[in-house]
């Protein structure tokens, strides 16, 4: 018997059970009984525009309160302009110099920043998967550009998965974190999340970001920035976007 | 691990309920998160929410040995490697080999119970391994050579001066000002370089879940995703009770967790860890080591009376709420659990004889029975460990602890069983206690055996006139069906 067998022996002599015979799942099926998603999966499919679009206002309400801003706009056009103003209205931390690192995602790609930014002193890196120099450039860059698989309008989260081309790095090492989600990605609650992951498990990382880095270590004192960024920003992407909602913003951050 | 070397718990007490700083700390923490996470479980809408998540975690640990298995199955299935240390040696011997293998100069960690209950920073040190807490609130703990006093904020009993004084001591910086704001920077500055280079993160465990072999890891600051992100090899440290079977239970949990722990709806990060880095992922360690602690936890899940205790799932909301707490602080645990679950779990772990002033000191009021999340019936157990130290108990291997007291107690239980004699018994104290009250009810200081009852409360006299004359008095014969007649 190696250390395992010894240890879950022993378990099981606590429990009651021969320390000897393994018991398998089906002795405890009830436990692992899958949840039926079927509902909540096609509550998901068949949610109206309308619906998400309040589904965006309770988000932008629930950021307020944890910092996280949230720009609704009308095209990525306009998406790229957002990004372009947050991105120089920031300081960098750390050193000197201006770098963006953004996920390897067609939809950033289509952003074309790098045309934004040319003639500007901020250098676009993307996180390709064949670049050996990723960690780096990370490292370097004050701006992280992400494109989440979803956002949770009720505890203000954006879900990342990680995987070739996108590393969890790019929203923490940097000090400003901006992210990209269409309005048809926003869910409603944690539990739409859990369903659609169990739909579909993820091979790599997965992660939920409700707001900025933070701590109240010292005397109770909210601090933003603690080891993560200071600043997150989500940008969300509606082609139905009434004008002057797309100008409102969350108010934190906006012009 | 033994009794925190010198220090003792009513010592300590004294000195949390000296200390200025905490006790306005501890005011304004029960004040916010206890009151808060009580208004907050009576009004959530999904009311069964914490009778579900306790009877899941029951038959959790009632089938742990197939959910452990199937964990370490599935995370062996992504890659990663599991270690089952059937002790605090195992564990920091496993750790230690790890390292050993992989070169390691330098471990960044994240705060972790667990690690503090195996002395493993101590071990690693011994090793010429550079160690370095990365939560704020443990790196100024680490660097003032102190201890924790609270679960999730380890440092309530300092103040921004304390801590501005430590730094510029300990990292020789000239701090513009001793402002709240000013101090996380300074943390950061100092310590970025070092997680961004380390080459082992160690982290604890909140919730792990066997359908999927991931563990799950929440904080506020950032430098748990760091620690599991930025050095080569991530290991990570879990208690054989900290295990959800399915993501289901998973997710109801981490709820439960995170509005215990600090009234927030998700903390601002939940990371998922678990396996290695796969082909073309761009970062995450390239070794994945999951170490199950059992170190004295399955004789607690051996023993019905206390296999409840395992269902704690380190919300730290009991101490949040709890009046002894609220006064003595952390320190007086002597362990790295605190407050009225710490009273519980310290002397399962460590001994229930060395531990024996812990459940003693509690109130017994039952508010973290109230505030549980997952409804750990906290008070039954203080009970329980209470009659296990009057009584003696093989198992447990407890000796009676004070056989004066259970003397006394067997006199008491014999006088008040005979009426008569119980009565006379009082008027004789009544009278014998004239020449030491006088007329004062209050008494601060007696002789004998006695001094040590009056060295943290007054004595109050014995009425002249008991309460059964004056009830007789008083209701006389009018007693109605009831027991006790109107006005």
């Amino acid at each position: 018997m190696d250390e395992k067998d010894l240890f879950l022996a022993d378990i099981r002599k606590s429990l009651g059970y021969s320390a000897q015979d393994a018991r398998t799942t089906q002795e405890c099926a009830s436990l692992f009984a899958s949840a039926d998603d079927a509902a909540v999966l096609e509550r998901i499919q068949y949610r109206t525009h309308v619906e998400k679009q309040a589904l965006l206002k309770i988000l932008q309400e629930n950021a307020e309160k944890i910092n996280l801003d949230v720009q609704p706009v009308k095209s990525l056009a306009d998406a790229a302009t957002r990004i372009v103003e947050i991105v120089e209205k920031a300081e960098p931390e750390f050193g000197h110099t201006k770098q963006l690192i953004q996920h390897d995602d067609t939809v950033l790609a289509k952003l074309q920043l790098w045309k934004r930014f040319s003639g500007k002193a901020v250098q676009v890196h993307t996180a390709y998967a064949v670049d050996s120099q990723v960690r780096e450039k990370s490292i370097a860059s004050y701006v992280g550009l992400t494109a989440p698989r979803w956002a949770v309008a009720e505890s203000a989260t954006i879900v990342e998965l990680g995987e070739p081309g996108r590393p969890r790095s790019t929203s923490l090492v940097p000090s400003v974190h901006i992210a990209l989600i269409h309005l048809k990605d926003v869910l409603a609650e944690l539990s739409e999340v859990y369903a659609m992951l169990r739909q579909q498990p993820p091979e790599h990382s997965c992660l939920f970001i409700s707001g900025p880095s933070k701590t109240a270590e010292i005397e109770a004192h909210m601090v933003h920035g603690a080891h993560g960024p200071r600043q997150v920003h989500l940008v969300v992407v509606d082609e139905q976007l009434k004008e002057a909602e797309g100008l409102r913003g969350s108010g934190l951050f906006s012009s | 691990m033994t009794l925190q070397a010198g220090r003792n718990y009513r010592e300590e007490a004294s000195k949390g309920l000296d200390n200025d700083c905490l006790q306005k700390s501890l005011k304004k923490l029960q004040n916010n998160f206890g009151k808060g996470a009580m208004e907050y479980w009576a009004s959530m809408t999904d009311s069964g929410l914490r009778d579900r998540a306790k009877n899941t975690r029951m038959e959790t640990l009632a089938n742990l040995d197939v959910v452990l298995s199937t964990l370490a199955e599935n995370v062996e299935k992504a890659g990663g490697h599991v270690y089952f240390a059937k002790t605090a040696e195992d564990a920091v011997n496993y750790c230690l080999r790890v390292a050993a293998k992989n070169d390691v100069e330098t471990v960044v960690k994240s705060k972790s119970m667990t690690s503090a209950e195996i002395g493993l920073d101590a071990a690693l040190k011994g090793s010429d391994i550079e160690v370095l807490e990365t939560d704020l609130g443990e790196y100024i703990i680490q660097l003032a050579e102190d201890q924790a006093s609270h679960t999730i904020a380890p440092c309530i009993h300092l103040n921004r001066s304390q801590i501005g004084r430590l730094f510029e001591e300990k990292l020789a910086v000239a701090l513009h000002r001793r402002y709240p704001p000013n101090l996380p920077d300074c943390q950061k500055s100092t310590l970025r370089h070092k997680m961004l280079d380390a080459d082992m993160g160690i982290t604890g465990c909140n919730i792990a879940c066997a359908e999927t072999g991931r563990i799950s890891l929440v904080s506020n600051e950032g430098n748990i995703r760091m620690v599991t992100t930025m050095p080569r090899v991530h290991v990570a440290l879990m208690g054989l009770e900290r295990v959800a079977a399915t993501m289901e239970d998973h997710q109801g949990l981490l709820q439960l967790l995170t509005q215990g722990a600090a009234l927030q709806k998700l903390s601002t990060y939940v990371s998922f860890a678990g396996g290695k880095r796969l082909a073309g992922d761009p970062d995450g360690p390239e070794e994945f080591h999951l170490v199950v602690i059992d170190n004295g936890r399955s004789k607690i899940l051996g023993d019905n009376a206390f296999r409840e205790v395992l269902a704690c799932i380190r919300c730290g909301a009991c101490l949040n709420i709890c009046p002894v707490y609220g006064r003595i602080g952390g320190h007086a645990y002597l362990s790295p659990y605190s407050g009225p679950v710490g009273a519980v779990v310290s002397p399962l772990l460590f001994g229930i004889n060395q531990y024996a002033d812990l459940c003693k000191g509690e109130s017994l009021c039952g508010a973290c029975l109230d505030i549980c999340p997952v409804k750990i019936d906290l008070p039954r157990m203080l009970l329980e460990l209470r009659y296990k130290l009057a009584y003696g108990d093989r198992k447990w291997q407890t000796r009676k602890h004070d056989r004066g007291e259970a003397l006394v107690f067997k006199l008491w239980r014999i006088s008040i069983a005979a009426g008569p004699l119980y009565r006379l018994a009082l008027r004789c104290g009544y009278w014998m206690q004239r020449p030491l009250f006088g007329r004062k009810s209050l008494l601060s200081i007696l002789p004998g055996p006695a001094k040590r009852w009056c060295a943290d409360r007054d004595m109050p006299s014995l009425a002249g006139e008991p309460f059964s004359r004056r009830w007789k008095k008083r209701h006389g014969k009018g007693r109605t069906q009831h027991g006790v007649k109107d006005g």
